[in-house]
């Protein structure tokens, strides 16, 4: 069967309420509206309106009330609409959620996930496309999830709710229709991953690929035209960026000792910048040549679309990075 | 008086309790004991005290940055206090959190952040827990005039308000907020009170250096908000004793005024006073608390300077459960 992305988040949404009452979801249009982008539709007639809450655009209330609630023992779901928007709830997120419980003792547990779709999406603007992983890195304590297809959004969704640490959970939205083909009889199951494991997407020997959410299938796209041109790439999708699955990327660069880094967010200070540091600190022996960083370029994302489309990367410039790389 | 004797004993003890424990973090703080800062609540022991005489078990607190002993009256140990405040293995982050985070969950004590404000939201999600829970407990939420101006505290309102949950917001007005005076930073004299009508919600003013008053005034709003009615807003008007923090000269103050206050508004002297008065407690039953107390805490420092401290082994426990 084929699954978008959209459905998948609303499918572990949906499994996961079944079967915990505990489980409650509030954010902005969550209820009649069903979420901006449909994602909950439905939802407040299944589980009522105590379970699925509408806020006011209170996002600093939002993420407060979903630290209240998971420390008393709800376990909440608290969606922020964009993640462009985490930064009106930095502090709650930046202080707050990510050192409750080291500031105040093992008894302030944190069950709570923070969704929020992520990225560009056609004309979206300077303050509707932003990735904010990399901004979240640099809070220990914070769980932080960005899946790339529809079989990993709801496994890992499904193990974010369950989790008893805070999870930031983006969503690329120009993933939301994309579809899947998954096996049905495993997709109705109640399968989860694992949080911070890393999924090898294609195999590979020449050089190693680590893509983050919407960069995923553009990488493999990318792979996919490089192995014509003789050169095997290995894309890993860390689906967890932190904590991170260094076992899965560093024994991969062991194999191929060239590395690379594709994600939608800006290069400065970006998810690449951390990993490329990361690398060669840690594997430097093993490497044939720089760290390679594909990201979008350091301007706001301009809401011209061919230009939009410019700044981030897409499958030609990938090859070519990596032509470049040999 | 129309209250039980055990009634006003007990208030008595966490007034007491309040204000010798503010007093004693003053001196260890002196003494070089505390290595981060405090911010005294000295004077304000009866605001705390009086509003927190309306709680029940299962009631939910979020505690300000000044008054933190307010904890140990919901429950929290004293070698788990002096242990958080002298970052000691023994308090209740081991010492990762310190003065502004001390307290315990099993007491209903929520945390706080040490960006005032941020947490308003925090006593909102505990009132979502107690609406699942179906009691009539409620949630309270104590902020100083200061950080009543910030937008979470404001977004914390408008949501408790939409969802009608029992949240009590509680603002301990001192004055200050650390040189600002209320009078620059608030453009209404009630700092929260008086916008409380802009949430859709009652309020309440109260002289908070008078214990009994500001129990009757919060009751009042603890009710309503326990029928099920919706949060409220309790404001009591109090002064700062102390600087912001110790070493602050206070520069930018009338000193006479802050005598004139320490003379005139001292809520537990007018408390004992009024107990004395009534026939209720004796003098020396006063002393001998004090006594009994201070042994008790000196007892609890002098355990507490001898406890472990965390090690660089132990840095990363508490970040991921």
């Amino acid at each position: 069967m084929k699954v978008t992305y959209a459905k998948a988040i609303g499918d572990a949404l949906k499994e996961e309420m079944r079967r915990d009452s505990k489980i409650l979801l509030f954010g902005e249009d969550v209820a009649e509206f069903g979420n901006i982008f449909g994602i909950t539709r439905g939802m407040l007639e299944e589980f009522g309106p105590k379970r699925i809450r509408n806020t006011p655009i209170t996002e600093t209330a939002i993420i407060g009330s979903a630290i209240g609630a998971a420390e008393t023992g709800l376990r909440p779901v608290a969606e922020l609409m964009y993640t462009d928007f985490t930064t009106v709830c930095f502090a709650e997120i930046f202080h707050c959620v990510a050192k409750w419980r080291y500031m105040h003792g093992p008894e302030y547990k944190l069950p709570l996930v923070i969704r929020a779709a992520s990225g560009s999406s056609n004309g979206a603007g300077s303050e509707h496309s932003n990735c904010v992983e990399s901004l979240f890195m640099h809070a220990p304590g914070l769980t932080i999830i960005t899946p790339s297809c529809a079989y990993d959004a709801k496994g890992l969704l499904k193990s974010a709710i369950r989790s008893d640490n805070p999870v930031l959970f983006c969503e690329p939205k120009l993933l939301y229709q994309s579809k899947q083909e998954v096996d049905e009889a495993e997709y109705e199951s109640d399968y989860t991953i694992p949080i911070g494991l890393a999924d090898v997407k294609r195999e590979g020997t020449d050089v190693t690929l680590v893509a983050v959410g919407l960069m995923v299938p553009r990488a493999l796209e990318a792979a996919e035209k490089l192995a014509a041109e003789g050169i095997s790439v290995e894309v890993i999708d860390p689906r967890t960026i932190a904590p991170l699955d260094k076992d899965t990327i560093f024994a991969s660069i062991r194999k191929t000792h060239r590395a690379a880094i594709v994600e939608e967010s800006n290069k400065t200070s970006g998810i690449g910048a951390e990993f490329a540091a990361m690398f060669q600190e840690e594997l430097y022996d093993e490497l044939d040549g720089p760290v390679a960083r594909i990201a979008a370029l350091d301007v706001p994302m301009p809401y011209n679309i061919p230009m939009e489309h410019y700044s981030i990367p897409d499958v030609e410039r990938i090859c070519a990075t990596i032509r470049g790389m040999f | 008086m129309d209250y039980a004797k055990e009634f006003l004993e007990k208030i008595h003890e966490d007034l007491l309790k309040t204000r010798m424990l503010e007093e004693k973090l003053v001196e260890t703080y002196a003494e070089g004991k505390v290595p981060g800062h405090i911010h005294s609540g000295v004077g304000q022991e009866a605001s705390y005290v009086g509003v927190l005489a309306t709680r029940k078990p299962g009631d939910y607190f979020k505690i300000g940055h000044r008054v933190i002993a307010a904890t140990c009256i919901l429950g929290n140990p004293l070698d788990s206090f002096f242990g958080e405040c002298l970052a000691k293995k023994t308090g209740n982050a081991g010492g990762r959190g310190g003065v502004n985070h001390t307290g315990r969950l099993q007491d209903g004590v929520l945390g706080m952040s040490g960006t005032l404000g941020c947490d308003a939201g925090i006593s909102v999600g505990a009132a979502l827990t107690i609406e699942a829970n179906g009691t009539d407990n409620v949630s309270y939420f104590f902020v100083g005039d200061g950080a009543a101006n910030r937008g979470p505290v404001s977004e914390a309102m408008t949501l408790a308000a939409d969802w009608k949950l029992p949240v009590v917001f509680v603002c301990i007005n001192n004055g200050y907020g650390i040189s600002t005076p209320t009078t620059f930073s608030s453009p209404v004299p009630n700092v929260l009170a008086d916008r409380a009508v802009g949430y859709g919600m009652p309020s309440v003013v109260v002289d908070g250096t008078d214990v009994l008053a500001a129990y009757e005034a919060a009751k009042k709003m603890v009710e309503y908000t326990r029928a099920g009615n919706g949060p409220s807003v309790i404001e009591c008007k109090c002064y700062r004793w102390r600087g912001h923090f110790e070493g602050d000269q206070c520069p930018y103050r009338d000193g006479t005024v802050t005598e004139q206050e320490i003379a005139e508004r001292d809520c537990l002297k007018n408390f004992e006073q009024v107990l004395a008065d009534s026939g209720v407690m004796t003098a020396e039953q006063f002393a001998k608390m004090r006594a009994d107390f201070d042994q008790e805490m000196n007892e609890s420092i002098e355990r507490t300077l001898v406890a472990p401290e965390m090690t660089a082994d132990e840095i990363y426990d508490y970040l991921y459960v």
